[in-house]
């Protein structure tokens, strides 16, 4: 094998031997497919793969300098009966959530974007659950898990407070239980 | 490091990039930020070993083929 044209020892140009090589029926693939290509392609999908997070770690950064934890009200507790829920915005207008009195008389409050594609949940006083009429996600009115359907994250929970009657919103967690 | 090894280690960063992406994805969206960079560090430190190691590969893959 010649040493001669290193840099283009992959084009059909080449000089050398094993790219001149005659009655090779696969030459175009020989040159394309082979082993030193292959490593070549490994190695830059993991570069690619690991670099492909930094957008993530960069925004991961912008949002831990965000703070959220503003206090919002909500309601009065006495307007909203056991078995009954009500909507509202939290922490932006562009978060819609849920508060539900549920038929065990305690309150909980999430996020209502249903965690597979957005849809609204709502509480089904009747089976008392949360649930998602797109795809028929079902989540647990108590902890907010998804319990059956399509959603595979948990709602949002919404940390709340009861003062004088009022319910106000005090904070967000996107993990928990 | 033999031509081997950097093989090996090619494909084990490849292993540990889809594992991180996964994780980073996951936190991303359960808002865990603090993870979320933990994970992408990992994810560009195994980065820049396949880059490195195939650095490495290649000087011995066409230094073989000089004595060749």
């Amino acid at each position: 094998m010649t040493n001669e044209c290193k840099k283009g020892r992959n084009l059909k140009n080449s000089k050398s031997d094993m790219v001149n090589l005659t009655k090779n029926v696969d030459q175009k693939d020989d040159l394309k497919y082979n082993r030193r290509s292959f490593l070549k392609t490994a190695a830059g999908a993991s570069i690619a793969l690991g670099l492909s997070t930094v957008p993530f770690s960069v925004r991961a950064m912008m949002g831990m300098a965000e703070e959220e934890n503003e206090r919002l009200e909500i309601g009065r507790l006495d307007q909203l009966g056991e078995g009954e829920s009500m909507t509202f915005n939290y922490p932006t207008d562009n978060d819609p959530a849920i508060l539900v009195h549920t038929v065990n008389g305690d309150l909980v409050a999430y996020n209502s974007a249903c965690t597979h594609l957005m849809c609204p949940v709502f509480y089904k006083k009747e089976e008392d659950i949360l649930l998602c009429p797109c795809h028929k996600g079902y989540f647990d009115v108590n902890n907010g898990q998804p319990v059956e359907g399509p959603p595979q994250r948990e709602l949002p929970l919404i940390e709340i407070e009861v003062e004088n009657g009022i319910v106000y919103a005090t904070g967000r967690k996107y993990r928990h239980g | 490091m033999d031509k081997k090894m950097c093989w090996i280690l090619i494909f084990v960063t490849i292993a540990v990039n889809v594992v991180m992406v996964q994780w980073t994805v996951e936190s991303y969206l359960g808002r865990e930020f603090n993870q979320v960079v933990i994970y992408s560090g990992i994810s560009v430190v195994s980065a820049f070993i396949a880059f490195f190691v195939f650095l490495n590969w290649r000087k011995l893959e066409y230094a073989e083929e000089n004595q060749q």
